[in-house]
């Protein structure tokens, strides 16, 4: 019974990575570059909405937008420093390594609007349930089921739509889309925004569970999502959400295990595990089998 | 007759960061006729195709659209104003399904018209039946002459009156090529205002009304297909001087 307390236990937690891998996906499928600044933009926005909440004091259903607002807002910001600039195929890595360098200027700026080391976060007031023997956290389960809900609608809407066509049309080659008279900028900064807003929410959930901010939860969330996106699938926003769960599951057993020291080696073994073996992701496109088939056509 | 020019282009230069890719060319394109450009590799062919399109800006002349100066404009502008660009080597959207590219070749009228743009689905199937059967295959699963239809196809959904096509017979079988350019002869006919940039010049002789040949990033020559038979001035600038 305790394994499948564990087993819950780490599929509700792992959700909050998949929402973070969500919003990696989406950048990533979209422009094939892996944002690195995206866990510290989005500790800028929870940063700024608390700063902007201690000075005005509103209630918690006007400080979930500020939230978003922020977040997209700081990603918003590092589309237009790190990626617009270098929209070359030369600037795939410059713009990795500005984001890399925008990460340590937005965690200096969260640091200065949230001075104390720790922060009280706004919570959830959401009971637990319990199911025979099993307990469920009530929050926890609001955050699997957003979680579900938010990647169902990015999967419809990609797969679907006509705004997700010009999407995977950016995304399988953006000069080409650009020949169709597609703004591809404006497509990349739309993405972001979009991603902002997932992370918010991802942000928002996770940081209510645990009632408190601290300076190292944009590292987490960089961190975590990435593991969660490369363990699913690049660019796959299936494999996101799973990728997620998986972590977490995965982490909940081996912690449980080996003591909490082993949360952490968890995360880089599975990485380093699914790397040698499938480095495309469980999920994603197999990357150099993709690259050959798509040279040998002719 | 009075002929009407649809293109002008004068004294286009355009440069890749340090290197001169055009220096100084200056073509017309008339109505409803199909202008070929002839050039060995690295003539600047594909450079001047992609500067009238957009994506790349000239350092100097001008290009005049149906006599509006369109010189640096955005490529998507110039898609709403009917120019339309098949690119070298196809490069359709490899992991979108045949249909999906039709759509995104629509880009531009999707939101707004999107009956009418069903309807010139329908109408690119029935022109290219080989797209119908693959209509939910993925585009780059296709074979290198069906993904050049799939190409054309998509271009054409944007309605264009001139079309810039780069290369339509690379690394296609002899076949296959003789298939795209009777597309392209019939698209003409329709009326579609067509400028062809080729390699294979004793293909392009077949179809193309006016011919103007590139070498070195200058043109040198311009005219009818009488004169470019005449002159066997193909030869000098494939094989040198001495050829000729």
């Amino acid at each position: 019974m305790e394994y499948i307390q564990i087993s819950i236990d780490g599929i509700l937690y792992g959700s909050s990575y998949s929402l973070i891998a969500l919003g990696f996906s989406l950048v990533f499928g979209v422009m094939r570059r892996i944002n690195l600044a995206y866990g510290s933009s989005l500790l800028l926005g929870i940063a700024a909405a608390l700063w902007v909440e201690n000075k005005l004091n509103f209630s918690i259903i006007f400080f979930i937008p500020t939230v978003l607002i922020f977040c997209s807002l700081s990603n918003l910001y590092v589309e237009r420093v790190c990626f617009a600039p270098h929209n070359t195929k030369a600037g795939v890595v410059v713009s990795m390594i500005s984001s890399f360098a925008i990460w340590m200027q937005l965690d200096e700026i969260s640091a200065q609007l949230l001075p104390d080391r720790t922060h009280s976060f706004p919570s959830l007031e959401v009971s637990t349930f319990e199911f025979g023997e099993l307990f469920f956290r009530g929050d926890q389960i609001l955050n699997i089921f957003i979680a579900f809900i938010i990647s169902a609608i990015l999967f419809l809407a990609v797969y679907k739509t006509k705004y997700g066509i010009i999407l995977r049309a950016v995304s399988n080659s953006a000069d080409t889309a650009k020949l169709m008279g597609c703004n591809t900028n404006l497509v990349n900064s739309l993405t972001f925004i979009v991603a902002g807003v997932i992370g918010g929410i991802a942000a928002f959930l996770v940081l209510s569970t645990e009632s408190q901010v601290t300076p190292l939860f944009g590292f987490w969330c960089t961190l975590k999502g990435l593991v969660a996106m490369m363990i699913g699938g690049l660019g796959s926003l299936v494999g996101a959400f799973w990728g997620g769960l998986l972590l977490g599951l995965l982490e909940a057993h081996l912690s449980y295990q080996f003591g909490p020291v082993f949360r952490e080696i968890t995360t880089f073994s599975i990485l380093l595990i699914v790397l040698i073996i499938r480095p495309g992701g469980l999920m994603g496109v197999n990357i150099y089998k993709d690259l050959k088939s798509r040279d040998e056509r002719i | 007759m009075e002929e009407k020019k649809i293109l002008e282009v004068e004294g286009l230069e355009t440069s890749y960061d340090m290197i001169k890719a055009l220096k100084g060319v200056s073509i017309s394109a008339i109505t409803g006729k199909l202008t070929c450009i002839l050039g060995p590799n690295g003539a600047g062919k594909s450079t001047l195709l992609f500067t009238l399109a957009g994506i790349l800006n000239p350092d100097r002349g001008k290009v005049i659209f149906e006599g509006e100066d369109i010189t640096n404009q955005q490529t998507s502008n110039l898609v709403e104003k009917g120019l339309a660009l098949v690119p070298e080597n196809r490069l359709i959207f490899p992991h979108l399904t045949v249909q999906e590219n039709l759509l995104a070749g629509a880009y531009a009228r999707l939101a707004k018209e999107r009956e009418i743009v069903e309807q010139d689905i329908s109408e690119m199937y029935a022109r290219f039946p080989v797209l119908k059967e693959r209509s939910s295959q993925l585009g780059g699963t296709m074979s290198g002459g069906e993904q050049q239809m799939l190409a054309v196809a998509r271009a054409l959904m944007s309605k264009p009156k001139l079309l810039l096509m780069d290369e339509p017979s690379v690394g296609l079988a002899p076949l296959i090529v003789g298939e795209i350019f009777s597309i392209i002869k019939q698209l003409n006919e329709e009326g579609i205002s067509i400028v062809l940039v080729e390699q294979n010049a004793s293909k392009a002789l077949e179809i193309g009304d006016y011919f103007y040949l590139l070498d070195q990033g200058k043109q040198i020559f311009g005219g009818s297909r009488e004169a470019i038979l005449k002159e066997n001035i193909i030869k000098k600038a494939y094989l040198g001087e001495s050829a000729g």
